[in-house]
């Protein structure tokens, strides 16, 4: 096993980016995407559901979706993105998550 | 996504706190069956074949890598990343879990209709969103096969009397109203 010395100096930028691999700023997204089939107050109740948003909230981001094709609608680290994926594939909502810093 | 107007003397009702209630005919009750049966189906034939390892298959990791040929299962079972090969990985490990939650949908669904009696369907909430779920399922499935994605409500109703897709369109639009009836009794409840 490694022994850390704890005189070691870390690099101030290896330790921001340590930082932020741990608690970091939450750079992963879920996007859902415009289809043709879903019902506009289908997904309104879906993100009420499964994110707890308020109807207002909802009907927000479910008109982004509608009028511009997509919406972030959560944001987090990777592996609550994948929940929220799987949850919204589960009700058929076209979704999917990718890294903040990416391009929408 | 669409918009639809629900008629209000018809699908499903709130009756109290947590019950939502809709009376439907011996013709459309089977033709409910029918339809969800199909999805049971079809999610059953991605069956995990050739998982050799029991623990794999006791976790849930599936041998399905690769996302499912068939355009209407792609559909139900999506890829979560634009990037292949995370696709490839999140679906080895996921997928299987995603499909047993529709099957489960469609089977709450499929047992709510067979013991329907007189026709009248009694869900609570979780019922509902049961209910929710395996219709949207429906609809996506029809919605491949009608081509929505390329052709337009205007296309789709003005479909010749004699062609098969016309009675599809009408089917695909019925359910759109009778899932548009559950939300509405649903957010009634001001949640």
């Amino acid at each position: 096993m490694v022994k850390i010395d704890e005189s070691t100096k870390v690099d101030s930028a290896v330790e921001a980016a340590i930082k932020e691999i741990f608690n970091g700023d939450k750079p992963w997204v879920t996007i859902v995407w415009d289809d043709p089939v879903n019902l506009m107050t289908y997904v309104t109740y879906v993100l009420m559901e499964l994110f707890g948003y308020t109807r207002e909230k909802a009907h927000e981001l479910m008109m982004k979706v509608h009028t511009e094709g997509k919406a972030v609608v959560s944001t987090g680290s990777r592996e609550e993105m994948e929940h929220d994926v799987a949850r919204l594939h589960e009700y058929g909502l076209w979704a999917t998550l990718q890294r903040g810093d990416q391009a929408l | 996504m669409t918009n639809n107007d629900s008629d209000e003397q018809h699908g499903f009702h709130r009756h109290g706190d947590n019950a939502f209630v809709a009376e439907f005919s011996e013709s459309e009750r089977e033709v409910l069956i029918n339809l969800v049966e199909q999805i049971i189906e079809l999610l059953a034939e991605r069956t995990d074949n050739h998982v050799d390892d029991p623990l794999a298959a006791m976790v849930g990791i599936t041998t399905h890598d690769t996302p499912p040929d068939d355009e209407v299962l792609l559909r139900l079972l999506p890829n979560a990343y634009a990037d292949q090969v995370d696709a490839a990985e999140f679906r080895r490990y996921t997928e299987s879990t995603l499909r047993a939650k529709k099957y489960a949908h469609s089977m709450s669904m499929r047992m709510g209709l067979k013991s329907a009696i007189d026709g009248i369907i009694e869900v609570d909430h979780d019922g509902a969103n049961d209910w929710l779920g395996a219709m949207n399922d429906i609809r996506l499935a029809l919605g491949v096969r009608l081509n929505v994605e390329q052709n337009s409500h205007d296309e789709l109703e003005l479909l010749a009397p004699d062609d098969p897709m016309r009675g599809v369109y009408a089917v695909y639009s019925w359910l759109g109203w009778l899932q548009e009836s559950l939300i509405v009794a649903l957010m009634d409840e001001g949640i």
